[in-house]
């Protein structure tokens, strides 16, 4: 994560000095979004960086929902399952991925395109039922619309 | 439509969110206005008058708050706003972020101004791209105009802001969880006291306010408390952004003066209950009612809703809550043992795990609805449900705990033989329909 | 100074700032799991509840005290709540009491008969866990027991900040765990968090299924191994549970050390060198008299000795750093005139031992250097080339280090082979056979107590000073202090 340093040492400009830890979520975050998942040598590299205990970082990593130990496929299909998405097909929607991918949620394809998850609320009741894929929101998803995204996705 | 305007009064074009825009429409102004002839504390005092509730669930006095801080004591302070959303149901603040991103930073601007604040933050759920880019583009435009830094409008005061993207966990969106995300920690919610205005961030005093509270500032200090008094009822003064999604024609963000007839609200502007089927029932302000902090999210069934008037003295009075205002509505032949299996699931999967009550409770919940919907429930389940619930109640540590029961208990009050049914006959009064 | 009411009663709170400080400083007992004295507050296991009148219930760790509030601490409401979040905790705790070693010193035990009693009232089977994870050599993990607390946790962070244990995941998933690639056996101080877990979910290793702890009990003593002098506890078989026809050395031996509280010296806490005493308390004593390596009776050694200090002229001591304040001052009105005294270490700090640190370890290993340099001074040993006799009391000196020819009177505890070189070797007890002080370096004095039977052929060293120095043996000569 070494490379990613100049860009963590900007983002102190707007903070107040001396509340380096302030910086954890941020610098995991980066360094999902550089590498895919999150490694231990980055866990030693932040360690280093931030000057906080090794155990410190290791709770606050398995804390979150988004951040993650290993990779996983190219596409990560997330699919609302909470109130509103359900009342507005999310369940089928699921179903269908289950049967189209061949995989269960949690699950990545073999080919290492796809991994399928089940997520709580979006914030997209309104426009129910979402999938999210890897940052993007596809909402107000059809099963005809879902079909026609993951020809998309290559 | 829905009765006056205060944060939509605009309307939305592809170019609404800009900088251009938004001083077009005399954005901006109430800043200069504050910074050149207002004193701090007689910001504080505006807002105080104006009667301002929180937007993010209690519907706590802002103005009461923000006096619990004083700007002269030589600490630093700090604001947090709360744009974690994770309350299902509610999408209101996301309206904010994405279309009217500068009536945000303007109004935080002038909360900084009146509470001391040198260093303020947006915690933004980590799963909002588009919102966190717009955002992310109006904090830039904001910088360059020198809305933010050092001595703002040649005035001595200076600001920085630094937007806090979140990591995905709901707990985060209770207040002193936030603090624990910032600070690099396990997010766990923390007791009080010390209250929050004493010992937050840093171990200083903090505010934080919900994204539409704080967005709602910039339109009080423009127009006078007394202006704003004069928008919805006495004891709710304003607006509110309400979130309405579920079995109803048109889902969406509306901004609906408070006092506004809810029965009109369902069935004339948001076109009706989806196909025109009968109204079973309405969550009235996101599942939880508020993000984490304990009031009751009963589900008030069809009969409870009409004649109702969308304010939060009305709401409490009928034994529910305006909440987050994540409105979801739910028509006849929907399973409730299902929605709530599905309410249970969440607080379960998002329960920090620091108390026990809610610990253990929000789990035993989840593993009992479970069995019922497998076919598997007992008659005593229920009294169980009822027992997990009841020591959920002002047992816990933050609202989570509350939360998860009363969304038990509201269900089982309110439909109590449809989980008995379920029991009895191993299957779904409605064929475990959601849709 | 305030005062509050609990259960009627008018308190003065003195120093104290919560609810459950003031009610346990004066005899109210509330039951709590997550709170400690000595470790932040995190009012996690919802149990310490009270009542304030007039504002409900709430948990007594953290509410503040003000003047004239009313608290009751056994009220209806409060029982019910105390009640139910030990059916919480009890949830998916396994019933392991019948092999578990905490079972008779359990706070959750305890807890469930004085305020539960009932069976759970949940019909769903209880989640499972890891049963036997190792945190270190020393300690082992129930992960299924643990009721996350988080003491152990805090005192990893707080007090040894050896950071080496968290809390991962969330919900009813969470897991007490080290910080990857570490274990406690990073941390000294490790076995103090075996104390504080409120149940058995850290076990010491050493201890495991050794014995029900209600046939053990503890005798007061002092750790010798540094100069901090933590009070401690030795655990020893109860007399009246003795086991008859096995090894004696089961109704003995120290089966487990744990600090004596002391807010003088160690307040709650001991190293982990302190809970391995029984190892180095248990090596092979000396029980034999010797001439030059062979055996005599008591009285034939002191014979020879008493003859050994008449011929020396020039005499010097090396006194043991080990003895305690009885038998340093009984050295001194006994035979401190006839010796040049130096104190020396018995003990130095061994391969991979901690030195020093903040928290309580010195770098001197001897437990009573300070009495005896109170008595003796504080000079090294010189040892001139034409002295006659070395007396050594206690280890620590290697012979081949004294001048050629030199005679030697030598007084120890331990089977050693230098025993054998001593022109006398006359066998002394160690502290666990008799009653005594040592004062440690701070200038604290801390007393211990028997607990283990004296041995045959075995003196006390307070006895025997006074004998090697009667009537019969010359007051003449040099060398005197």
């Amino acid at each position: 994560m070494k490379h990613l340093i100049p860009e963590f040492e900007r983002l102190k400009t707007r903070l107040p000095p001396n509340h380096d830890a302030t910086l954890l979520v941020p610098c995991l975050r980066r360094i999902q979004e550089d590498r895919g998942f999150i490694d231990g040598s980055d866990i030693d590299g932040l360690v280093e960086y931030l000057g906080i205990p090794r155990i410190q970082i290791e709770e606050v990593l398995s804390f979150y929902g988004m951040l993650r130990r290993k990779p996983i496929g190219r596409w990560h299909l997330q699919v609302c399952r909470n109130v509103s998405c359900s009342m507005r097909g999310a369940e089928r929607l699921i179903d269908q991925l289950i049967d189209k991918l061949g995989v269960q949620p949690g699950q990545t394809t073999p080919d290492g395109r796809f991994t399928l998850s089940t997520v709580e609320c979006l914030g997209s009741c309104g426009t129910a039922p979402v999938v999210m894929v890897n940052e993007a929101y596809h909402e107000n998803l059809s099963a005809a619309d879902l079909d026609a995204l993951l020809e998309r996705l290559d | 439509m829905t009765g006056r305007k205060v944060l939509m009064d605009f309307e939305v074009t592809p170019t609404s969110h800009s900088l251009d825009d938004y001083r077009a429409r005399g954005g901006y102004e109430a800043l200069e206005k504050a910074l050149r002839t207002m004193k701090p504390r007689e910001v504080t005092q505006e807002i105080v008058d104006s009667g301002l509730q929180g937007r993010g669930g209690a519907a706590f006095p802002a103005g009461r708050k923000w006096q619990g801080i004083d700007p002269d004591d030589g600490q630093p302070h700090y604001l947090i706003a709360n744009a974690d959303e994770g309350e299902p149901g509610t999408f209101k603040d996301r309206w904010v972020l994405e279309y009217s991103p500068h009536t945000l930073l303007e109004s935080m601007l002038l909360s900084c101004y009146a509470l001391g604040v040198r260093h303020c933050f947006v915690y933004i759920r980590g799963e909002y791209d588009v919102p966190w880019r717009r955002l992310d583009a109006a904090v830039e435009e904001a910088y360059a105009a020198g809305y933010f830094g050092e001595n703002i409008l040649g005035s001595d005061f200076s600001c920085d802001l630094f937007v806090f993207r979140g990591a995905g966990a709901y707990v985060c969106g209770e207040a002193s969880s936030l603090l624990g995300s910032i600070e690099g920690t396990r997010a766990f919610p923390r007791n009080r006291p010390p209250r929050m205005t004493v010992r937050g961030l840093y171990q200083a005093p903090t505010v934080v306010n919900n994204v539409e509270t704080l967005a709602t500032i910039a339109w009080i200090v423009r127009n006078g408390a007394k202006a704003f008094r004069e928008v919805g009822t006495e004891k709710s003064p304003g607006t509110r952004l309400i979130s309405i999604s579920g079995h109803i024609a048109r889902p969406g963000v509306y901004e609906v003066e408070l006092g506004y007839s809810w029965a009109r609200f369902l069935h004339e502007d948001c076109g009706g209950v989806l196909d025109g089927r009968p109204l079973k029932a309405v969550i009235p302000g996101g599942i939880s009612s508020q993000v984490l902090t304990g009031k009751d999210a009963k589900v008030l069934t069809a009969g409870e809703v009409e004649g109702l008037t969308l304010d939060h003295e009305k709401l409490r009075s009928a034994g529910s809550s305006l909440g987050s205002g994540g409105m979801i509505v739910i028509a006849e032949g929907t399973c409730m043992v299902r929605l709530l299996q599905i309410m249970l699931r969440f607080y379960h999967h998002e329960s920090c795990g620091q108390c026990t009550p809610c610990r253990e409770g929000t789990g035993w919940m989840h593993r009992i609805v479970d069995r019922i919907v497998a076919g598997d429930g007992r008659p005593e389940d229920l009294e169980r449900l009822n027992y997990i619930a009841g020591f959920n109640d002002g047992t816990t540590i933050c609202g989570l705990g509350d939360a998860a029961g009363y969304a038990a208990t509201a269900m089982l009050a309110n439909f109590r033989d449809e989980f008995e049914y379920f029991i009895e006959h191993k299957r779904s009064k409605f064929a475990g329909n959601l849709e | 100074m305030t005062a509050i009411f609990i259960n009627g009663q008018p308190v003065e709170t003195g120093e104290h700032t919560t609810v459950l400080q003031a009610a346990l400083a004066n005899g109210f007992y509330i039951p709590h799991f997550c709170w400690h004295p000595a470790l932040s507050i995190v009012g996690n296991c919802r149990v310490c509840v009270v009542e304030q009148e007039g504002r409900g219930v709430g948990i007594a760790c953290n509410m503040p005290i003000s003047d004239g509030m009313r608290v009751l601490t056994d009220s209806e409401p409060v029982r019910a709540q105390r009640k139910a979040m030990l059916q919480f905790i009890l949830l998916n705790h396994p019933v392991d009491c019948g092999i578990c070693d905490k079972a008779g010193e359990c706070a959750l035990q305890d807890y469930h008969y004085e305020y539960n009693g009932e069976p759970a009232i949940s019909g769903d089977p209880k989640l499972h866990s890891t049963k036997f994870f190792p945190l270190s050599e020393r300690i082992v993990l129930d992960n299924e027991r643990c009721i996350l607390c988080s003491r152990c946790v805090r005192f990893t962070r707080e007090i040894s900040k050896s950071n080496v244990l968290g809390l991962e995941q969330r919900g009813d998933n969470m897991l007490v765990r080290p910080a990857e690639g570490r274990t406690l056996d990073d941390d000294p101080y490790s076995d103090n968090v075996v104390d504080i877990c409120p149940v058995g979910a850290l076990l010491s290793r050493s201890f495991l299924y050794q014995s029900r702890v209600w046939y053990l009990e503890p005798t007061p003593s002092v750790c010798p191994g540094c100069a901090r002098g933590c009070t401690v506890q030795l655990w020893h078989r109860k007399a009246e549970w003795r086991l008859q026809g096995l090894d004696e050395r089961h109704n003995t031996r120290i089966h487990r050390v744990t600090p004596l509280e002391n807010p003088r010296v160690n307040g709650p806490w001991i190293c982990n060198k302190g809970r391995d005493l029984p190892t180095l308390l248990d090596r092979p004593r000396a029980e034999q008299a010797l001439l030059k390596g062979a055996p005599v009776t008591a009285v034939e050694a002191i014979e020879a000795a008493r003859a050994l200090l008449d011929q020396a002229g020039k005499r010097v001591a090396l006194v043991s750093s080990w003895g305690s304040n009885e038998e340093l001052r009984a050295f001194r009105n006994s035979l401190g005139g006839y010796f040049s005294c130096f104190v020396k270490p018995d003990h130095l700090p061994g391969e991979g031992e901690v030195v020093e640190d903040d928290l309580l370890i010195r770098a001197d290993k001897n437990p009573n250097t300070r009495a005896g340099q109170d008595l003796f001074g504080t000079a090294a040993a010189e040892i001139p080339e034409d002295t006659d006799l070395v007396l050594v009391w206690g280890e620590g000196v290697d012979f081949g280090t004294l001048p050629r020819g030199v005679r030697i009177l030598f007084l120890g505890s331990w089977l050693l082979p230098e025993n054998g070189h001593a022109d006398v070797f006359i066998p002394i007890s160690i502290q666990t056979e008799r009653r005594g002080h040592y004062t440690n370096c701070e200038g604290v004095v801390s007393a211990f107590e028997p607990c283990q039977p004296r041995r045959d052929g075995v003196i006390d060293a307070e006895t025997l000073f006074p004998l090697l120095s009667a009537p019969g043996g010359s007051a003449s000569g040099g060398g005197a202090a």
